[in-house]
């Protein structure tokens, strides 16, 4: 029996493969390495560090009040997490957190869906408004900060919504000195950076929805919310799987505009500065409770990004 | 029965027209809304601060540069400019170096281990910060890396996840071929990938030096942890290396001890956020193409 003759092509492709395959470890190292040492050596020394008597540039042994010698003897086991979670600042600002992120989840998505329907609707110009809206997004977080307390503290309180202005409204007044008004000035000033971004991903999902699925629906007489509810909602599912995910993520990390609006002041530390701050708020520094409410933030921003990708990809549709 | 075809097509049009007319005033007053804070920014950057405070929303009564040349000593903005440049094109570097390599190795070298490697990244995208930041800290100052370069290694790390996880989505749609083509014209791994994969990957690249561009040139934490308010001496001179962004935090912190110095303030926002708003206003069709590409694949 004459042998099956080998081809040519997959002679190269074995030898290419070879290739691949002895390069493999040497090109993957520089980013494992890099990766290894800024990201997950420092994760797992944290997670180690929350059981510990941390503080910060030395370990302490609890039993003899002193520095400890080694490292078994500044375990504290749960302590650090028990302490986080009877910290009072710290719940505060997780319950502050959620709250946040559920007015922000729906606000800026509303608000970047319109837009992006809306601009999808008109014929000409929508580069220039595209162009605007996404504007803010490029300037940092602490610099818009600083321009918005200026807006809530003086152009709110003292022209906008003045007792002696067209539209008196005291809630819109004294936003930054409040904690629920402070809460709603954020939601204000992230739905103003923040929409624009999204509008973009929105905007391209509506780009691959093919006209005539319209043109279908309107010969059968739809109208016009018909067609937004039953063709542009479905279609978006996968986009508004990618914005949820954005927002929610973002929302739980927020930390400039905190910072530059209220700095944590009246309650308004949201979970990532309270991290930040935990370690100013006693001396000596306690550097093992803060890695501990570190540990806990990780989990819940973990949970709540699988669970919201699970839930929306499962109605995506397929076409 | 012809006629009334025509007066509902006419109506039809018109209801159109009126629509068109009602979200074109809605997007306009939209624009207005997203470009005010940037008309405060700018008229009040050339006023004092009882101007500000009496009125915001006025023009200045003159032009005055002396309050930004203030702002500008005050944040050493020259220093600061070429230090956060520095960072950003660094650090923008070595993640697109790094992840690109990475990535197409990964895609093309299908084992058991590389799987497990690209899934370990992007678990990795889970990881907030916070949750590995003092525990980088305390080991970079270990090994003498709490300064500019153990900055842009930071960075680097950081920004490997996510981009990674792009390049990867974008190196499947490299068809083989054009490797093996090379491969027989004699290129070797590193012509392939230099000559031939990464042109083909420029759309992504794109996507990858925006993204993170974006997050280091504005980043506050990362530099506040790392340089915080230290001086460096160089050469009997005592200089700071901070960022744009940094130098800003600083300079509302101090102005914060004496009320709220807006004269400070505005115009010290306003150069610092300049240099981005020109790259933006230049490359603003890249930017808006690789923010919705970036989004997309992930």
């Amino acid at each position: 029996m004459i042998p099956k003759p080998i081809r040519l092509t997959t002679i190269i492709e074995g030898i290419i493969m070879n290739i691949y395959k002895k390069w493999f470890w040497p090109l993957v190292a520089p980013a494992l390495i890099l990766f290894a040492a800024v990201v997950l050596v420092p994760f797992i020394v944290g997670f180690v560090n929350s059981f510990l008597a941390w503080r910060g540039t030395y370990y302490f042994n609890p039993e003899t009040n002193s520095r400890a010698t080694s490292f078994f003897q500044s375990f504290v086991g749960l302590t650090n997490y028990k302490e986080a979670f009877q910290d009072e600042r710290f719940m505060n600002a997780f319950w502050y957190t959620i709250k946040y992120a559920i007015v922000a989840v729906i606000s800026i998505n509303v608000v970047a869906l319109a837009l992006a329907v809306f601009l999808d609707s008109i014929s000409k110009g929508a580069g220039p408004f595209r162009t605007i809206f996404f504007l803010p997004n490029m300037l940092g977080g602490l610099a818009l900060g600083f321009i918005w307390q200026f807006i809530f503290q003086i152009v709110y309180t003292d022209i906008l919504f003045a007792p002696d202005a067209l539209l008196h409204a005291e809630f819109l007044r004294y936003m930054t000195q409040d904690t629920t008004k402070a809460l709603f000035a954020l939601v204000i000033l992230n739905v103003w950076q923040y929409a624009g971004y999204m509008m973009i991903i929105y905007t391209a999902g509506l780009n691959n929805i093919p006209t005539d699925f319209y043109e279908a629906a309107s010969l059968d007489g739809a109208t016009a919310w018909q067609k937004f509810r039953k063709i542009t909602v479905p279609m978006l599912m996968s986009s508004f799987t990618i914005c949820l995910f954005m927002v929610i993520a973002n929302s739980f990390k927020l930390l400039d505009q905190n910072v530059a609006l209220t700095d944590g002041d009246f309650n308004t530390r949201m979970l990532a500065l309270q991290i930040l701050r935990t370690t100013k708020d006693s001396t000596p520094p306690n550097y093992g409770k803060a890695q501990a409410q570190a540990v806990i933030f990780f989990v819940i921003i973990a949970i709540i990004s699988i669970i919201q990708v699970r839930a929306t990809s499962k109605r995506e549709l397929e076409y | 029965m012809a006629e009334s075809y025509t007066v509902t097509e006419g109506n039809y049009f018109r209801k159109k027209k009126i629509q068109h007319g009602i979200l074109y005033a809605v997007l306009t007053l939209v624009a207005i809304y997203t470009l005010a804070p940037l008309y405060f920014l700018i008229v009040n950057s050339f006023k004092s601060n009882v101007e500000i405070i009496a009125s915001p929303l006025a023009f200045p009564t003159t032009w005055t540069a002396s309050y930004i040349v203030e702002a500008a000593k005050q944040i050493h903005f020259f220093s600061s400019l070429v230090v956060t440049a520095f960072v950003t094109v660094l650090s923008v570097l070595l993640i697109v170096l790094v992840s690109s390599i990475g990535a197409w190795i990964m895609v093309r070298n299908k084992t058991k281990a590389s799987n497990f490697v690209y899934l370990l990244f992007t678990a990795a995208m889970l990881i907030p910060f916070q949750s590995v930041m003092y525990p980088l800290i305390q080991i970079f100052g270990d090994m003498g890396l709490k300064n500019i370069p153990g900055l842009i290694i930071m960075y680097g790390g950081f920004g490997l996840a996510m981009s990674t996880f792009l390049y990867h989505g974008f190196v499947k749609g490299v068809p083989l071929g054009v490797e093996e083509a090379a491969l027989i014209d004699g290129c070797n791994i590193f012509q392939i990938y230099s000559n031939v994969v990464m042109p083909l990957l420029q759309s992504v690249t794109v996507t990858v030096i925006i993204l993170n561009s974006m997050w280091i040139w504005n980043d506050y934490l990362l530099p506040f942890l790392v340089i915080g308010n230290s001086t460096v001496n160089s050469g009997g001179i005592l200089t700071t290396h901070k960022t744009l962004t940094l130098e800003l935090y600083f300079a509302r912190i101090l102005a914060g001890q004496y009320g709220n110095p807006w004269q400070l303030i505005f115009p010290s926002v306003f150069i610092s956020i300049i240099p981005m708003v020109i790259v933006f206003l230049s490359l603003q069709k890249y930017i808006v193409k690789g923010v919705a590409a970036g989004a997309i694949k992930s």
